[in-house]
């Protein structure tokens, strides 16, 4: 909040991004303590070289980081490029980035003195790694999931129960992504006494887009120094694909301030109209996201004119998301802000080069 | 007790039946003596409402029940107590401040409740807003303490006894957790808040998630707090009971 960060001393902790002022706590009053309670923890955290210690510990020796960079020679002559590095977050213990995330909210919700995680997904792979954390740490686990992306992801939900997490469907709306967030906020709302809720990208209300970015970066810094090693030289380019933008920003973020272009990738789906792809950035002004409030946010929104959310498409289901996390953004030009990077589309025709 | 003691807060979902029903409804309120009513405006993602709402919802933007269709529905309630719109805040950032006012302007609001907007995040849009007439309710949840508190019904001001109870109230949330009524809510915790609050101001509160049973709503009122009803209305009126049928038994 902009009025009240007395604590933020050598942290900084900014809650709004850019000059669209996107961010911001767009919460439920039941849900504003909480919330105040919970920058002041991660700030407290942040601060505090015993729960850094105790992070870094738990990424190597639970997580599996430093993960490698892996040159693909023959993947890059096929794309006509020099060389080409993939960041394998799938080499994290349960296969993605999004374990960084959630081991550092799940011991900062222990450091809280809450026992019970509350988490959505969408893919299943941020609820598997959710799971996953509680399970290591001792904290019981409540996954919100879309009935359709529990049908299409059903491996990943198997998953969550070994780990012992309960899985709760969601069916209302389209069964997805949004549908699983808007879960997730109304139990956190109901049980925000005893749980913590480990929201699994950039998105919601502050202090959750700068927290997850902050436990993501990881990624980049890494990136940042195994390619300077193997390359010798800073890439021309660095790429990732933007759900809510977690990994995006986690693997950008250290990438600022270089000479080089960064790219979000976002949905295509299989279709130009609203309904049948998730790219909020790049069909911005031309029917894809206007500014609008979402999930405790403000931010590029997939909606109609009524300002209702709209459905969104797409063959990823971690991808499926009508918003995109607020410090991610289009840089606007002359401009340098807390947004990453420029965005394309996947899917046919989406272009690629600077935007 | 205050002599502007409004005994009962009843929910409605606008569009639910249907728009049609909606002049009927709010006159119906009106011949039973209601100072106020809360009309929802129908949300695709109501993230702080139970099933009940999140259908009703549901059902009433899939009959077409859009921000302006609700707001030319209001205008032309002639009868009607009141009306506070219950909302959230995307579909009335999407009309903007200016916009919104005009349709406002023919209708029975006097007032917005608007779930997730903090009194600090939008600072221009609120102010437009309150100097046009059209206020934000402060909301009190479990988990805003005294000095929160404080500060929430400083910012959104009380406008003084020559208002009407729609302007004036407080909104104290009776437990954690969204909107319905299938479990019962224990008033204990919430009566202890209600007295606490009396220290802090001398505003009119309405006290409601949860609530629906006559005995409940009858407890709230000896607080001199006025109850809410929602899920139990909405739900009532989906299963074909009447409003004046429904409401009656819980006026006392
Ligand atoms: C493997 C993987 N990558 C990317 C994403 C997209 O999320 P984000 O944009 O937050 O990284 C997901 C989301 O579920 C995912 O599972």
């Amino acid at each position: 909040m902009t009025h009240a960060a007395p604590h933020a001393t050598a942290f900084t902790l900014p809650d709004r991004f850019g000059t669209a002022e996107f961010g911001g706590c767009y919460a439920p009053e039941t849900l504003m303590q909480p919330l105040l309670d919970l920058e002041a923890a991660f700030v407290a955290a942040v601060e505090d070289p015993a729960f850094q210690l105790e992070l870094k510990t738990e990424l190597r020796n639970f997580v599996g980081r430093p993960t490698p960079l892996t040159p693909a020679p023959r993947l890059a002559a096929r794309l006509g490029l020099d060389a080409l590095y993939l960041k394998r977050e799938d080499l994290t213990h349960t296969g993605a980035h999004k374990i960084n995330n959630a081991l550092a909210q799940a011991l900062l919700a222990k450091r809280m003195g809450k026992a019970e995680i509350i988490a959505e997904t969408g893919a299943g792979q941020h609820g598997v790694a959710t799971a996953a954390a509680c399970a290591r740490l001792g904290l019981s686990c409540t996954v919100y999931m879309g009935v359709t992306d529990m049908a299409r992801q059903a491996p990943n939900v198997a998953r969550m129960r070994m780990f012992g997490a309960t899985v709760v469907p969601v069916a209302s709306g389209q069964g997805t992504l949004k549908e699983a967030v808007n879960e997730a906020l109304r139990a956190w709302a109901g049980r925000c006494d005893a749980a913590h809720y480990i929201l699994g990208s950039a998105l919601g209300p502050h202090p959750f887009p700068t927290m997850v970015r902050t436990f993501q970066t990881v990624i980049g810094e890494e990136a940042l120094a195994q390619v300077l090693e193997q390359r010798g030289a800073l890439p021309d380019a660095v790429i990732a694909c933007a759900g809510g933008g977690s990994n995006g920003l986690g693997l950008l973020v250290p990438f600022l301030g270089y000479r080089l272009r960064r790219f979000v990738v976002e949905a295509g789906g299989h279709g130009d109209g609203l309904g049948e792809h998730a790219a909020r950035v790049s069909r911005e002004g031309q029917g894809g996201g206007r500014v609008g409030v979402l999930h405790g946010c403000k931010t590029l929104l997939l909606q109609d004119e009524h300002g209702h959310t709209a459905e969104t498409a797409s063959i990823s289901a971690g991808l499926d998301y009508p918003a995109l996390g607020p410090r991610t953004r289009r840089p606007r030009p002359g401009r340098e802000g807390g947004g990453a990077a420029g965005l394309r589309r996947d899917g046919a025709g989406g272009r690629e080069g600077p935007v | 007790m205050e002599p502007t003691m409004n005994p009962l807060l009843p929910f409605l979902m606008a569009g639910d039946p249907s728009l049609a029903a909606l002049p009927g409804l709010l006159s119906e309120a009106k011949a039973l003596g209601l100072d106020a009513i809360e009309v929802g405006l129908p949300h695709s993602d109501p993230i702080a409402d139970g099933p009940v709402l999140q259908a009703a919802a549901q059902r009433a933007i899939a009959d077409g029940a859009t921000p302006i269709k609700v707001l030319e529905a209001l205008a032309a309630c002639a009868e009607s107590p009141d009306v506070i719109l219950f909302t959230y805040l995307n579909p009335l950032f999407q009309l903007g401040a200016e916009r919104l006012i005009g349709l406002l302007r023919p209708t029975p609001v006097k007032a917005l409740l608007v779930v997730d907007l903090p009194d600090d995040q939008e600072p221009d849009f609120e102010r437009t807003l309150r100097d046009a007439g059209y206020p934000m309710v402060p909301l009190l949840a479990p988990t805003t303490d005294l000095e929160r508190a404080k500060g929430l019904l400083a910012r959104r001001p009380d406008p003084g006894p020559g208002a009407p109870f729609a302007q004036r109230f407080a909104y104290v949330v009776a437990r954690l957790g969204v909107t319905g009524s299938d479990q019962a809510t224990d008033l204990a915790p919430v009566r202890e808040r209600v007295a606490a609050l009396r220290g802090l101001s001398e505003r009119p509160l309405a006290v409601g998630f949860g609530l629906g049973d006559p005995a409940s709503l009858a407890a709230v009122r000896r607080w001199g707090t006025t109850p809410v009803v929602g899920s139990a209305l909405v739900k009532a009126l989906a299963a074909g009971t009447g409003l004046t049928g429904f409401l009656t038994p819980r006026l006392t």
